[in-house]
Protein backbone atom coordinates (compact mmCIF):
# COMPACT_ATOMS: atom_id res chain seq x y z
CA UNK A 1 0.00 0.00 0.00
CA UNK A 2 1.39 3.39 -0.99
CA UNK A 3 1.15 6.41 1.28
CA UNK A 4 -0.83 8.33 -1.28
CA UNK A 5 -3.38 5.59 -1.71
CA UNK A 6 -6.94 6.28 -0.66
CA UNK A 7 -7.54 3.18 1.33
CA UNK A 8 -11.31 3.40 1.12
CA UNK A 9 -11.17 2.91 -2.65
CA UNK A 10 -9.49 -0.43 -2.14
CA UNK A 11 -11.45 -3.67 -2.33
CA UNK A 12 -9.53 -4.77 0.74
CA UNK A 13 -11.09 -2.01 2.85
CA UNK A 14 -14.25 -2.68 4.80
CA UNK A 15 -16.31 -1.26 7.62
CA UNK A 16 -18.22 -3.58 9.90
CA UNK A 17 -19.65 -3.60 13.41
CA UNK A 18 -17.02 -3.77 16.12
CA UNK A 19 -16.68 -7.10 17.90
CA UNK A 20 -15.10 -7.96 21.23
CA UNK A 21 -12.24 -9.54 19.29
CA UNK A 22 -11.20 -6.00 18.20
CA UNK A 23 -10.26 -5.08 21.77
CA UNK A 24 -6.51 -5.93 21.45
CA UNK A 25 -6.28 -3.54 18.48
CA UNK A 26 -8.00 -0.71 20.31
CA UNK A 27 -5.78 -1.35 23.31
CA UNK A 28 -2.67 -1.21 21.14
CA UNK A 29 -3.74 2.07 19.53
CA UNK A 30 -4.58 3.67 22.87
CA UNK A 31 -1.15 2.67 24.16
CA UNK A 32 0.45 4.91 21.52
CA UNK A 33 1.56 8.05 23.44
CA UNK A 34 0.61 10.26 20.49
CA UNK A 35 -2.91 8.81 20.49
CA UNK A 36 -3.17 9.08 24.27
CA UNK A 37 -2.69 12.85 23.99
CA UNK A 38 -6.11 13.02 22.37
CA UNK A 39 -7.83 11.35 25.31
CA UNK A 40 -8.38 12.16 28.96
CA UNK A 41 -6.50 9.19 30.40
CA UNK A 42 -2.85 9.39 31.37
CA UNK A 43 -1.99 6.43 33.56
CA UNK A 44 -2.05 2.79 32.53
CA UNK A 45 -4.93 1.95 34.86
CA UNK A 46 -6.89 4.93 33.55
CA UNK A 47 -6.32 3.79 29.98
CA UNK A 48 -7.46 0.27 30.83
CA UNK A 49 -10.60 1.63 32.47
CA UNK A 50 -11.33 3.82 29.45
CA UNK A 51 -10.80 0.84 27.16
CA UNK A 52 -13.27 -1.18 29.22
CA UNK A 53 -15.86 1.60 29.00
CA UNK A 54 -15.30 1.93 25.24
CA UNK A 55 -15.64 -1.78 24.60
CA UNK A 56 -18.74 -1.81 26.81
CA UNK A 57 -20.62 0.01 24.03
CA UNK A 58 -19.87 -2.70 21.47
CA UNK A 59 -22.81 -4.83 22.55
CA UNK A 60 -25.20 -2.05 21.52
CA UNK A 61 -24.02 -2.24 17.88
CA UNK A 62 -23.06 1.42 18.05
CA UNK A 63 -19.41 0.87 17.18
CA UNK A 64 -17.79 0.46 13.77
CA UNK A 65 -14.44 -1.04 12.87
CA UNK A 66 -12.55 -0.25 9.69
CA UNK A 67 -10.53 -3.17 8.36
CA UNK A 68 -7.85 -3.55 5.72
CA UNK A 69 -7.38 -7.10 4.50
CA UNK A 70 -9.69 -8.04 7.38
CA UNK A 71 -7.35 -6.58 9.99
CA UNK A 72 -8.75 -3.71 12.09
CA UNK A 73 -7.22 -0.31 11.31
CA UNK A 74 -9.61 2.04 13.11
CA UNK A 75 -12.65 2.19 15.37
CA UNK A 76 -15.41 4.78 15.77
CA UNK A 77 -18.00 4.49 18.48
CA UNK A 78 -21.10 6.25 19.73
CA UNK A 79 -20.94 6.62 23.50
CA UNK A 80 -24.71 6.39 23.86
CA UNK A 81 -26.33 8.35 26.67
CA UNK A 82 -27.95 6.32 29.45
CA UNK A 83 -30.62 8.84 30.48
CA UNK A 84 -33.98 9.29 28.73
CA UNK A 85 -33.66 13.07 28.30
CA UNK A 86 -30.25 12.67 26.67
CA UNK A 87 -30.72 9.74 24.34
CA UNK A 88 -31.32 12.02 21.33
CA UNK A 89 -27.65 13.01 21.31
CA UNK A 90 -24.32 11.32 21.83
CA UNK A 91 -20.56 11.71 21.92
CA UNK A 92 -18.48 10.02 19.25
CA UNK A 93 -14.96 8.66 19.72
CA UNK A 94 -12.54 7.73 16.98
CA UNK A 95 -9.09 6.21 16.77
CA UNK A 96 -7.13 5.18 13.68
CA UNK A 97 -4.02 3.02 13.60
CA UNK A 98 -1.05 5.36 13.08
CA UNK A 99 0.00 3.33 10.01
CA UNK A 100 -3.33 4.08 8.36
CA UNK A 101 -3.53 7.83 8.84
CA UNK A 102 -4.15 10.21 5.92
CA UNK A 103 -5.72 7.40 3.92
CA UNK A 104 -9.29 8.55 4.55
CA UNK A 105 -9.94 5.80 7.09
CA UNK A 106 -11.03 8.40 9.66
CA UNK A 107 -13.24 10.15 7.11
CA UNK A 108 -14.91 6.92 6.15
CA UNK A 109 -15.43 5.92 9.78
CA UNK A 110 -16.98 9.27 10.73
CA UNK A 111 -19.26 9.23 7.65
CA UNK A 112 -20.45 5.75 8.56
CA UNK A 113 -20.83 6.68 12.21
CA UNK A 114 -22.96 9.68 11.18
CA UNK A 115 -25.15 7.33 9.17
CA UNK A 116 -25.46 4.90 12.06
CA UNK A 117 -26.26 7.73 14.46
CA UNK A 118 -28.87 9.35 12.26
CA UNK A 119 -30.59 6.38 10.69
CA UNK A 120 -30.32 3.56 13.22
CA UNK A 121 -30.18 5.33 16.56
CA UNK A 122 -32.27 8.30 15.36
CA UNK A 123 -29.86 10.69 17.03
CA UNK A 124 -30.48 14.37 16.46
CA UNK A 125 -27.00 15.58 17.38
CA UNK A 126 -23.56 14.02 17.49
CA UNK A 127 -20.59 15.52 19.31
CA UNK A 128 -16.87 14.94 19.34
CA UNK A 129 -14.58 16.28 22.04
CA UNK A 130 -10.98 17.06 21.18
CA UNK A 131 -8.12 18.04 23.45
CA UNK A 132 -5.90 20.71 21.94
CA UNK A 133 -4.90 20.73 18.31
CA UNK A 134 -5.51 17.45 16.56
CA UNK A 135 -5.84 16.39 12.90
CA UNK A 136 -9.32 15.22 13.77
CA UNK A 137 -10.58 18.80 13.95
CA UNK A 138 -10.14 19.66 10.22
CA UNK A 139 -11.44 16.20 9.33
CA UNK A 140 -14.62 16.81 11.32
CA UNK A 141 -15.04 20.32 9.96
CA UNK A 142 -14.74 18.95 6.45
CA UNK A 143 -17.61 16.63 7.34
CA UNK A 144 -19.75 19.59 8.45
CA UNK A 145 -19.14 19.43 12.17
CA UNK A 146 -19.25 22.89 13.73
CA UNK A 147 -17.24 24.04 16.70
CA UNK A 148 -19.63 24.42 19.60
CA UNK A 149 -17.39 25.71 22.38
CA UNK A 150 -13.91 25.61 23.81
CA UNK A 151 -13.28 24.86 27.46
CA UNK A 152 -9.89 26.35 28.25
CA UNK A 153 -7.47 24.61 30.63
CA UNK A 154 -9.51 21.41 30.61
CA UNK A 155 -6.46 19.14 30.46
CA UNK A 156 -3.31 19.68 32.51
CA UNK A 157 -0.06 17.96 31.72
CA UNK A 158 2.76 19.08 33.96
CA UNK A 159 2.39 22.83 34.07
CA UNK A 160 0.79 23.22 30.67
CA UNK A 161 -2.87 23.14 29.74
CA UNK A 162 -4.90 22.02 26.76
CA UNK A 163 -8.42 23.12 25.89
CA UNK A 164 -11.35 20.82 25.32
CA UNK A 165 -13.01 21.59 22.02
CA UNK A 166 -16.50 20.27 21.40
CA UNK A 167 -17.76 19.94 17.83
CA UNK A 168 -21.28 19.10 16.84
CA UNK A 169 -23.24 17.92 13.85
CA UNK A 170 -26.97 18.49 13.87
CA UNK A 171 -29.06 15.85 12.11
CA UNK A 172 -32.38 17.25 13.28
CA UNK A 173 -32.75 20.70 14.77
CA UNK A 174 -35.28 20.71 17.57
CA UNK A 175 -35.28 24.51 17.94
CA UNK B 1 -33.48 33.05 59.62
CA UNK B 2 -33.60 34.20 63.25
CA UNK B 3 -32.91 31.47 65.84
CA UNK B 4 -32.08 28.97 63.16
CA UNK B 5 -28.78 27.21 63.30
CA UNK B 6 -27.14 26.66 59.93
CA UNK B 7 -24.41 24.15 59.48
CA UNK B 8 -22.72 22.49 56.54
CA UNK B 9 -21.33 18.99 56.85
CA UNK B 10 -20.20 16.15 54.63
CA UNK B 11 -23.26 14.34 53.33
CA UNK B 12 -24.48 11.11 54.90
CA UNK B 13 -26.18 8.05 53.46
CA UNK B 14 -29.44 9.03 55.13
CA UNK B 15 -29.50 12.34 53.22
CA UNK B 16 -30.49 10.32 50.14
CA UNK B 17 -34.17 10.53 51.04
CA UNK B 18 -34.06 14.32 51.08
CA UNK B 19 -32.16 14.42 47.81
CA UNK B 20 -34.69 12.09 46.23
CA UNK B 21 -37.64 14.20 47.33
CA UNK B 22 -36.03 17.41 46.04
CA UNK B 23 -35.06 15.92 42.67
CA UNK B 24 -38.37 14.13 42.23
CA UNK B 25 -40.29 17.41 42.53
CA UNK B 26 -41.97 18.17 39.17
CA UNK B 27 -40.88 21.81 39.49
CA UNK B 28 -37.23 20.83 39.99
CA UNK B 29 -36.74 17.80 37.76
CA UNK B 30 -36.85 19.81 34.50
CA UNK B 31 -33.57 21.44 35.52
CA UNK B 32 -31.78 18.10 35.76
CA UNK B 33 -31.02 15.52 33.05
CA UNK B 34 -33.13 12.96 34.89
CA UNK B 35 -36.51 11.61 33.94
CA UNK B 36 -37.75 8.95 36.33
CA UNK B 37 -37.24 7.37 39.75
CA UNK B 38 -34.72 4.84 38.47
CA UNK B 39 -32.56 7.57 36.96
CA UNK B 40 -32.89 9.73 40.07
CA UNK B 41 -31.81 6.82 42.27
CA UNK B 42 -28.85 6.16 39.98
CA UNK B 43 -27.82 9.82 40.10
CA UNK B 44 -28.14 9.86 43.90
CA UNK B 45 -25.98 6.74 44.19
CA UNK B 46 -23.25 8.46 42.15
CA UNK B 47 -23.73 11.79 43.99
CA UNK B 48 -23.45 10.23 47.44
CA UNK B 49 -20.45 8.10 46.49
CA UNK B 50 -18.47 11.37 46.64
CA UNK B 51 -19.20 11.74 50.37
CA UNK B 52 -16.63 9.00 50.98
CA UNK B 53 -13.92 11.41 49.83
CA UNK B 54 -15.52 14.41 51.49
CA UNK B 55 -16.75 15.95 48.26
CA UNK B 56 -20.51 15.86 48.90
CA UNK B 57 -21.96 18.43 51.27
CA UNK B 58 -25.26 18.94 53.05
CA UNK B 59 -26.47 22.24 54.44
CA UNK B 60 -28.78 21.86 57.44
CA UNK B 61 -31.12 24.16 59.30
CA UNK B 62 -31.42 23.00 62.89
CA UNK B 63 -29.89 19.70 61.77
CA UNK B 64 -32.49 19.16 59.04
CA UNK B 65 -31.03 18.92 55.51
CA UNK B 66 -32.24 21.72 53.24
CA UNK B 67 -29.72 21.55 50.44
CA UNK B 68 -26.85 19.55 49.03
CA UNK B 69 -23.89 19.99 46.71
CA UNK B 70 -21.35 17.67 45.18
CA UNK B 71 -17.98 18.13 43.53
CA UNK B 72 -17.62 15.40 40.92
CA UNK B 73 -13.86 15.05 41.35
CA UNK B 74 -12.15 13.57 38.31
CA UNK B 75 -10.20 10.41 38.88
CA UNK B 76 -8.07 10.87 35.78
CA UNK B 77 -4.74 12.57 36.48
CA UNK B 78 -4.89 15.03 33.57
CA UNK B 79 -8.29 16.30 34.70
CA UNK B 80 -7.84 16.45 38.46
CA UNK B 81 -7.21 20.21 38.53
CA UNK B 82 -10.81 20.97 37.50
CA UNK B 83 -14.18 19.60 38.35
CA UNK B 84 -17.87 19.76 37.65
CA UNK B 85 -20.18 20.37 40.58
CA UNK B 86 -23.91 20.29 41.22
CA UNK B 87 -26.13 21.89 43.83
CA UNK B 88 -29.75 21.57 44.90
CA UNK B 89 -31.79 23.40 47.51
CA UNK B 90 -35.12 22.49 49.05
CA UNK B 91 -37.52 24.83 47.24
CA UNK B 92 -39.05 25.88 50.56
CA UNK B 93 -35.74 27.36 51.66
CA UNK B 94 -34.75 29.36 48.60
CA UNK B 95 -33.96 33.09 48.63
CA UNK B 96 -32.64 32.92 52.19
CA UNK B 97 -28.95 32.98 51.39
CA UNK B 98 -28.54 29.25 51.93
CA UNK B 99 -27.61 28.46 48.34
CA UNK B 100 -25.00 31.18 48.39
CA UNK B 101 -23.63 29.90 51.71
CA UNK B 102 -23.40 26.36 50.37
CA UNK B 103 -21.74 27.58 47.17
CA UNK B 104 -19.10 29.50 49.13
CA UNK B 105 -18.44 26.36 51.16
CA UNK B 106 -18.05 24.31 47.96
CA UNK B 107 -15.68 26.86 46.44
CA UNK B 108 -13.52 26.91 49.58
CA UNK B 109 -13.47 23.12 49.79
CA UNK B 110 -12.60 22.90 46.10
CA UNK B 111 -9.58 25.12 46.64
CA UNK B 112 -8.37 24.04 50.06
CA UNK B 113 -9.34 20.39 50.31
CA UNK B 114 -8.92 19.30 46.72
CA UNK B 115 -6.51 21.84 45.22
CA UNK B 116 -8.81 22.53 42.31
CA UNK B 117 -8.02 25.37 39.93
CA UNK B 118 -11.33 25.47 38.11
CA UNK B 119 -14.92 24.65 39.06
CA UNK B 120 -17.47 24.31 36.32
CA UNK B 121 -21.16 23.70 36.17
CA UNK B 122 -24.01 22.99 33.80
CA UNK B 123 -27.22 24.95 34.05
CA UNK B 124 -30.22 24.79 31.75
CA UNK B 125 -31.49 27.95 30.11
CA UNK B 126 -34.25 29.53 32.16
CA UNK B 127 -33.08 28.12 35.48
CA UNK B 128 -33.13 31.02 37.98
CA UNK B 129 -30.07 29.54 39.71
CA UNK B 130 -27.96 30.98 36.87
CA UNK B 131 -28.06 34.44 38.46
CA UNK B 132 -26.60 33.01 41.69
CA UNK B 133 -23.74 31.47 39.73
CA UNK B 134 -23.11 34.77 37.94
CA UNK B 135 -23.06 36.66 41.26
CA UNK B 136 -20.40 34.23 42.49
CA UNK B 137 -18.23 34.97 39.46
CA UNK B 138 -19.01 32.02 37.19
CA UNK B 139 -18.58 32.90 33.52
CA UNK B 140 -20.32 31.26 30.60
CA UNK B 141 -17.94 29.54 28.20
CA UNK B 142 -20.27 27.59 25.96
CA UNK B 143 -23.79 26.51 25.14
CA UNK B 144 -25.29 23.32 23.83
CA UNK B 145 -28.63 23.84 22.15
CA UNK B 146 -31.28 21.17 22.62
CA UNK B 147 -29.13 19.25 25.09
CA UNK B 148 -32.15 17.94 27.00
CA UNK B 149 -35.26 16.61 25.36
CA UNK B 150 -38.31 16.12 27.52
CA UNK B 151 -40.87 13.43 26.70
CA UNK B 152 -43.28 16.14 25.55
CA UNK B 153 -40.74 17.21 22.94
CA UNK B 154 -39.56 20.34 24.74
CA UNK B 155 -35.85 20.95 24.41
CA UNK B 156 -33.60 22.70 26.92
CA UNK B 157 -30.33 24.40 26.09
CA UNK B 158 -27.38 23.74 28.37
CA UNK B 159 -25.19 26.61 29.49
CA UNK B 160 -21.67 25.72 30.60
CA UNK B 161 -20.09 28.02 33.18
CA UNK B 162 -16.80 28.03 35.02
CA UNK B 163 -14.95 29.79 37.80
CA UNK B 164 -11.18 30.03 38.10
CA UNK B 165 -10.38 29.58 41.77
Amino acid sequence: MKDSENLIDSNDFNIRYTTQSDEPYLKKWLEDPEVAKGFSFALEEERDEFLKIWMGYVRFKCSLTATYKEVPCGIATLFLMPYVKLIHQSMGYLVVDSLFRRKRVGTSLVRNLDHLAKNYFKLERLHFELFGETPLEPLLEKLNYKKLFTQQKYVKEGSSYLPRIVLEKVFKDGQ
Amino acid sequence: MVNKEINIRVSREEDANYLFSWLNDPEVLPWFPLDNAREIEDAIRIWLSYREIGAAFTICLNDIPVGMAVIYLHRYKKLRHQSLFAIILDKNFRSQGLGSKLMHHVIEAAKKNFGLEILHLEVYEGNPAKSLYQRLGFKEYGRQDCFLKEKNGIYRNKINMELEL
